[in-house]
């Protein structure tokens, strides 16, 4: 799989849209999935997609082949992601109490996603800053090493073991209904 | 004597700060190895592997919220690309300028006439960016609408199978238009002319289409205070 995403992102650069359209259709459910994860903003989600594609679009020309490409894919997500955070935040208190003022009242399914966010775990992890809470959804969600973690978030492997000390420490506290607790380490 | 002491510290801090990824199970196999003979005499470092998994498991649980790609996100995505390609994108300015760098290193002399060339077109290029041009004919749902005539506003869940010639040729016939949308779960936002056909009929006439699976009037959000 990793061997005909490579190559659908080489043809790609050479401009072939059947190409894009079947590297959206991979994609896009796992893209979306993980903005949710790293923006709690279901309602960013959708355009800073867009933009992860349109730069896909725009520098798979730079793709070099050495990182697997869902790391570069998902780098490029993570940076979309952070930047689109930063242009709103003054709104975001960082507090999952603010979610249901943002979810979209008109929309009956935002009830479901509402539901979803406001978990317990869902509510920790909405209370890390994002470059930690993406750390955390990188390990434990997608399962990947703190060097691929390192390569994704463009940051040295002792940034990412940092934040994922911090995100550690403060889910210790917010977590004890699942029977989580820890030593300090 | 404190060095053995400080040496055992890092040792467990360096562990301890491994164990997410020994849970994860993406350690290097020696870094594993590490972990597994530290854990057996450290029960703090016990105890926070099992912590690890708690958190891993319940982080799994929450589970992964995604819909599947709309075909109409996909028609506008590919139109915004378009709009990219045939503006020259900004991220086209850089390449050309890439290219034209790398023309002229490849010259073992650049010949004057060559440099006075490339000035000459990335003076082109500049003057076309910023001249002031024309909109284009046709509208993309990002850019302000124009101000209508009154209209009705409805929540539309289009069929997945449909495709974007059915849902064209349906918006048509009720001179509908999309104004927003899709949202995470598939529901756009069309509106038609309030003076065009009543909305009990523009509903019946929606849901009857097999392109169709959901047509409601929008419900207007609370107004705050008062």
């Amino acid at each position: 799989m990793a061997e005909d995403e490579g190559a659908l992102i080489r043809r790609i650069a050479g401009k072939d849209k059947k190409a894009f359209e079947a590297l959206y259709q991979l994609y896009y459910r796992r893209l979306f999935g993980y903005l949710v994860k790293v923006t709690r903003r279901v309602e960013l989600v959708e355009e800073v997609l867009d933009d992860v594609m349109l730069a896909i679009w725009s520098g798979a020309h730079k793709f070099d082949g050495r990182s697997r490409p869902s790391t570069w894919i998902f780098g490029i997500a993570y940076h979309k992601a952070i930047k689109a955070l930063a242009r709103r935040r003054p709104e975001e208190t960082g507090g999952h109490e603010d979610e249901a003022a943002r979810i979209d009242h008109e929309e009956p399914e935002s009830l479901m996603v509402r539901r979803e966010l406001s978990g317990v775990v869902g509510k920790a992890l909405a209370s890390l800053p994002a470059e930690q809470r993406a750390v955390v959804e990188l390990t434990y969600f997608y399962g990947r090493s703190y060097q691929e973690i390192s390569a994704i978030v463009g940051c040295p492997v002792n940034t990412v073991k940092t934040r994922m000390f911090h995100a550690r420490r403060k889910l210790r506290l917010l977590l004890p209904q699942l029977g989580v607790t820890s030593h300090a380490g | 004597m404190r060095e053995p002491e400080d040496r055992a510290d890092r040792l467990h801090q360096r562990i301890w700060e491994s164990l997410p990824w020994y849970v994860n199970r993406t350690l290097p196999p020696e870094a594993a190895a590490a972990v597994v003979e530290h854990a057996a005499v450290c029960d703090r470092c016990r105890e926070e592997i099992e912590t690890c998994e708690r958190v891993a498991q319940a982080v799994a649980e929450a589970g992964e919220l995604a819909p599947t790609p709309h075909p109409v996100r996909l028609t506008r995505l590919l139109r915004r690309i378009d709009e990219h390609e045939a503006g020259g994108g900004r991220a086209g300015i850089p390449a050309l300028l890439a290219r034209l760098r790398s023309l002229a290193a490849a010259a073992a002399r650049p010949l004057p006439w060559m440099l006075a060339a490339q000035v000459a077109v990335l003076l082109l290029i500049g003057t076309l960016l910023f001249w002031p041009h024309q909109e284009p004919q046709f509208r993309t749902l990002s850019a302000p609408a124009a101000v209508a005539a009154e209209q009705l506003t409805l929540r539309v869940v289009f069929n997945q199978r449909a495709t974007e010639e059915e849902i064209r040729r349906l918006l048509l016939s009720v001179r509908g238009e999309i104004t927003g949308g899709p949202s995470p779960f598939g529901v756009y936002t069309v509106t038609v002319p309030a003076s065009g056909d009543p909305l009990a009929k523009v509903l019946e006439h929606l849901r009857r289409t097999p392109a169709v699976e959901l047509a409601e009037r929008a419900v207007e959000p609370p107004r705050e205070g008062g």
